[in-house]
């Protein structure tokens, strides 16, 4: 009943939703055309109509933050855009590099209160 | 004679189409996916001079946010109340935060024991989400300024970091 409710909600209100998400969890990083590095492409949907920007982390087991490269590390994002952005790591940091994370950044001139800023994590496999 | 051949073969070859559409398939999958909604942007409230806070007895509101995970037991929430004021008036005093994160409304009856077995560390509750569906949790914060100092006035801002990290 309550998952009946929730959905009902969710059709009703569809311009309530407010979210971040990000694909796939389980990354494979994979050979790219420059010898020695690796990519891997993840995907990140942005519903969130408080924020524009996300930032790109990549880190190991231990949360300590692991060198990449990708196209812009802070990546503007519109209001329901879907956008794909490719990470590259070097091979031999491969089996070092544990998450790749993507945070919502809070514009300073926030009328809110309390902001919630949100972080999603995907582990590599 | 032809108009008979030509039937038949029309009705051969709209025979074999049927059966081509009767064969289409509808495939998908489903993949492990977790989406983190802000449901509800708090508010402080001054309810006394030193002290800032979201708890509703005062009228503030705290705020909310929204887990939705696909499958069941890839991830963990990590909810951590403020600690600190992101955007304030200058303080020449200290701040001392207190906070609570809790299991509010949930789409699976069985997800209410998430509240009994969360890790709680420092500033940071942290929930092992092992049921597909929806988990909203309520962040409360409490900042309370000097030793009954009035807080300046102005503007004040907190972060709430709601994170979903994959196992």
């Amino acid at each position: 009943m309550n998952r009946f409710i929730i959905l009902l909600s969710l059709a009703l209100f569809p311009l309530q939703v407010s979210s971040h998400e990000m694909t796939p969890t389980y990354p494979k990083f994979k050979s790219s055309y420059i010898d020695g590095v690796l990519t891997t492409r993840m995907r990140l949907f942005n519903s969130r109509a408080d924020v524009d920007y996300y930032q790109i982390d990549v880190f190991d087991a231990n949360w300590n933050s692991m060198p990449f490269a990708t196209t812009n590390r802070v990546m503007g994002i519109s209001y329901l855009q879907t956008t794909y952005f490719d990470i590259y790591i070097r091979d031999l940091d491969e089996k070092q590099a544990e998450y790749i994370c993507t945070t919502s950044k809070i514009k300073k001139d926030t009328t809110a209160t309390t902001a919630i800023s949100s972080r999603i994590c995907s582990k590599i496999k | 004679m032809f108009n008979l051949k030509t039937l038949t073969m029309a009705a051969v070859v709209a025979s074999v189409a049927t059966s081509a559409i009767a064969q289409t398939q509808i495939t998908g999958s489903v993949q492990s996916k977790c989406s983190v909604h802000t449901d509800t942007q708090g508010v402080y409230v001054n309810s006394s001079p030193n002290i800032l806070s979201t708890a509703s007895t005062g009228g503030g509101i705290a705020p909310r946010v929204r887990f939705d995970v696909a499958l069941a037991n890839n991830y963990n929430a990590h909810v951590s109340w403020p600690d600190t004021f992101s955007s304030s008036p200058a303080l020449s005093d200290s701040v001392a935060w207190s906070g609570s994160v809790e299991v509010g409304q949930v789409s699976d009856p069985l997800m209410s024991a998430y509240e009994t077995s969360k890790i709680v560390y420092n500033n940071t509750s942290v929930y092992d989400l092992t049921i597909a569906g929806s988990t909203w949790f309520k962040v409360e914060s409490t900042a309370t300024y000097g030793y009954e100092k009035s807080l300046p006035g102005g503007n004040y801002t907190a972060i709430v970091l709601a994170e979903c990290i994959a196992k």
